[in-house]
């Protein structure tokens, strides 16, 4: 399953916040998008996850069009992050990730008004894999806390579970370790080197270059709305204009 | 299931180590201090309340001027004072005890108060409530492990024997009307504040949590013996055709009010205009009765409810929060007028519908008595089967995708797109249920009554369920049925208050939404 931007513009009244952006996010691969603060990397993810509809050009799914709306990107399989924890924090953790597993589970209302055989299996199985995506995260697999009560750092990675649990094909990332230490930080990486290898994409806006550039297949920078550089890693840490316009200024 | 194993974390820290400890407690320089405002409660409590005989006797029991008349026989709220007096003995046990002697208190002194008496007793519970209220200790309740399953079922069911007198108590409390008892309604706010003060101290030594979590984990035996208990209440002090009928009328509101949570407590939609759909199911079957059985005029009424919930919830999509309750509101307003003058002949207008006949199942009447049980029994029971439906409704769609999806549109709608939640059809659905709900309990309102006429269905009855379900607890099983039993009877209980009802609702939200912010019953 991949995931394409073909010249994707979005303008606010007059600010042109992408112009003209082109990627491809193909299957298995960590993607890296690093810009300074502003550069329209959130924004970029808005319109590949249904979102916002682009002022012009198409996102594509499997080479067809994606719908602005994030339900139905949702159901085609990306899922994301928030850069601000977006969480529903009076829930139970367990029952955040059960949201996450959304589109994956078939059984409606007069199915919970009924509460058969099929249901109870169908709820069972979502519960467990829920755990399973709790653990796999690295938190308490019970899940029985309010999602608003745990730490920061463990809200952070609850996003991850939530999103994991609709077995999306491509994972966005919206700066992942931000306000996290050394150590989560590393965690993370592990996380997302894991996330990889269960056979997902990875999208992930990181502002911590050496993170980006030890862990990504592919690393695109942004700046002012323009795409400036991609390229594999070494390619792109080696390149002049983002030494100048982004590495150089930090 | 989501929740099978709550409250199952209480560890090995066992109840013993804690026993003990509040034990040595109850003798230490600290447990001292409570000694005093238990002692003035108790003084107080014995002492005369009343310096002057009142209109319809005496007041309302050994209201004289002689100090421990016949202490044996304290009866009514001074036996109630003695026991909280007591009970404030206990360490965990005195903040609630002495907030339940305020309450008895206050409500009594001032009553005399207003009828020109003068009460001894009163300013010294005061007091002593007071004091208990301040110097008692506020500490976290001990959480219990749960039984083996020996255990489990005697404790169940003592405990809905005690709901079960707990709620035939406080329905009785103050007897019928003003007719037999001048005092009714100082008597039933005063019972309130014990039973206020009961589940306090209960749940302030865990026993409520601890229930609640078994009840959980044995669901379909807690059930079974509540809806036992539930048809037991006939038998109680209760089972008179008059109390049969505030019961049934109670069921009624509180079978709407679980419909209003689920669009409100879960799907976080707020409806000021709900009472229209209980309308339209009241008026639905009223124009039925004469030609279909009560079955199917109780499915159409709940068919032409939900689909007006449908079409009032989709124009509503667009809208959110402030601009969605003006939206029902308005909703709410058209519905009233257009009954009141009486739109497609339909609602009869300023004559209303008289004349409905009751339900009849099988031969049977529902108004008349069965066997030895009180008339209006038949009523109570149904509404007690609707009820539980109800509530069945609501705890299955919670722990369920749907509801899943409800509660996370309530805390955040774009997130939940983001899910993979169609938002527009799950808030439909959410109307759709919750209207259907309203209407099935409008057509029962309409047989009961015999009669359907617009005044019912105004705004301050849509306030008046949704203050029941802030209440009682947004999107909790049993608050709504709390909620809608505590407002629902209060105006029956306290008539001479009846023209400051709203401005009476309007100070008990506040007052929850201070003390207890997720409502009465909150996890
Ligand atoms: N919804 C919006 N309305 C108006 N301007 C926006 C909106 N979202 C982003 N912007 C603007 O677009 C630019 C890019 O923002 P963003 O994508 O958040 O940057 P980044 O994530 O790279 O820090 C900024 O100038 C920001 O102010
Ligand atoms: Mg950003």
């Amino acid at each position: 399953m991949t995931l394409t931007a073909q010249g994707v513009s979005m303008a606010f009244g007059g600010l042109l916040a992408l112009d003209d952006v082109s990627l491809t996010v193909p299957e298995r691969r960590v993607v890296g998008l690093i810009g300074p603060n502003g550069a329209g990397k959130t924004t970029l993810f808005n319109c590949l996850t249904g979102l916002y509809a682009p002022t012009s050009g198409l996102v594509l799914l499997n080479g067809r069009p994606l719908p602005p709306d994030p339900a139905e990107a949702a159901r085609g399989g990306i899922a994301r992050t928030f850069q601000n924890i977006r969480l529903f924090p009076e829930l139970s953790a367990l029952d955040n990730v059960l949201v996450g597993r959304h589109t994956r589970i078939r059984q409606g209302l007069l199915a919970a008004l009924l509460r058969g055989p099929g249901f109870r299996r169908s709820e069972a199985e979502a519960v467990e894999r829920a755990r399973a995506e709790l653990a796999f995260v690295g938190l308490d697999p019970a899940g029985r806390a309010p999602a608003g009560s745990l730490a920061y750092g463990d809200q952070r990675r609850l996003e991850i579970a939530r999103a994991l649990a609709g077995d999306p094909s491509v994972l966005m990332l919206d700066e992942p370790t931000a306000g996290m230490n050394a150590t989560e930080t590393a965690a993370v990486r592990e996380l997302i080197a894991a996330i990889r290898e269960r056979g997902i994409a990875v999208v992930v806006i990181e502002h911590d270059t050496k993170f980006i550039f030890s862990l990504c297949d592919h690393v695109h920078v942004l700046v002012r709305g323009r795409l400036l550089v991609d390229g594999p890693p070494e390619a792109v840490r080696a390149d002049a204009r983002v030494i100048e316009a982004y590495l150089g200024a930090a | 299931m989501t929740s099978t194993d709550t409250g199952s974390t209480t560890g090995v820290r066992g109840p013993v180590t804690r026993a003990r400890r509040s034990a040595r407690s109850v003798l230490s320089v600290r447990s001292v201090r409570r000694v005093p405002g238990a002692v003035l409660v108790l003084a107080g409590a014995l002492s005369p309340w009343a310096s002057v005989v009142l209109p319809g006797g005496a007041y309302p029991d050994l209201a004289t001027l002689h100090l421990f008349d016949a202490p044996h026989l304290v009866t009514g709220f001074r036996l109630h004072l003695v026991l909280l007096g007591l009970a404030a003995l206990l360490p965990r046990a005195a903040r609630p005890a002495g907030a339940g002697v305020l309450i008895i208190a206050f409500v009594h002194t001032a009553f005399l108060a207003a009828l020109g008496a003068v009460s001894f007793g009163g300013p010294v519970a005061l007091a002593g409530g007071a004091l208990l209220v301040w110097q008692g200790r506020r500490e976290p309740a001990p959480r219990w492990p749960l039984p083996g399953r020996a255990v489990v079922w005697p404790a169940l069911a003592a405990a809905f024997a005690g709901l079960l007198w707990l709620v035939s108590a406080t329905l009785t409390a103050g007897g019928q009307s003003r007719a037999t008892n001048p005092h009714g309604g100082a008597e039933f706010l005063a019972f309130l504040g014990f039973a206020v003060a009961l589940l306090g101290i209960l749940s302030a030594y865990g026993v409520l949590a601890w229930l609640s979590a078994l009840a959980e984990r044995h669901r379909t035996f807690s059930v079974a013996v509540l809806l036992g208990c539930a048809m037991l209440l006939p038998l109680t002090g209760a089972g008179t055709g008059y109390w049969m009928t505030v019961a049934s009328t109670i069921g009624v509101y509180a079978a709407t009010a679980i419909g209003l949570n689920i669009v409100v407590g879960l799907a976080g939609l707020l409806d000021l205009g709900y009472v229209a759909f209980l309308g339209i199911g009241a008026f639905t079957a009223a124009n039925l009765a004469h030609t279909v059985p009560f079955p199917v005029a109780a499915l159409a009424g709940a068919v032409a409810a939900g689909l007006l919930g449908v079409v009032v919830g989709a124009p509503t999509l667009r809208v959110r929060g402030d601009y969605l309750a003006i939206v029902t509101l308005a909703f709410g307003e058209i519905f009233f007028r257009a009954a009141q003058n009486d739109l497609g002949g339909l609602t009869g207008g300023a004559n209303s519908i008289p004349g409905i006949p009751p339900i009849t199942l099988f031969g049977q009447a529902f108004d008349r008595p069965v066997g030895a049980l009180p008339a209006g029994f038949l009523y109570y029971a149904l509404t007690v089967l609707m009820v539980a439906g109800a509530m069945a409704v609501l705890a299955n769609l919670k722990h369920s995708r749907t509801g899943r999806a409800w509660l996370a549109i309530s805390a955040d709608e774009d997130v939940a797109r983001a899910m993979g939640v169609h938002t527009g059809r799950a808030k439909i659905l959410a109307f759709l249920v919750g209207a259907t709900l309203a209407g099935l309990a409008g057509a029962v309102f309409a047989h009961k009554l015999g009669t359907v006429g617009y005044e019912s269905f105004d705004f301050s009855e849509s306030v008046t369920l949704l203050a029941a379900v802030i209440l009682g607890g947004m999107g909790t099983v049993p608050g709504a049925v709390v909620g809608a039993s505590l407002l629902f009877v209060l105006p029956e209980k306290l008539r001479e208050f009846s023209d400051y009802r709203l401005m009476l609702f309007g100070l008990a939200l506040i007052l929850i939404m201070r003390l207890r912010p997720k409502g009465l019953v909150s996890s």
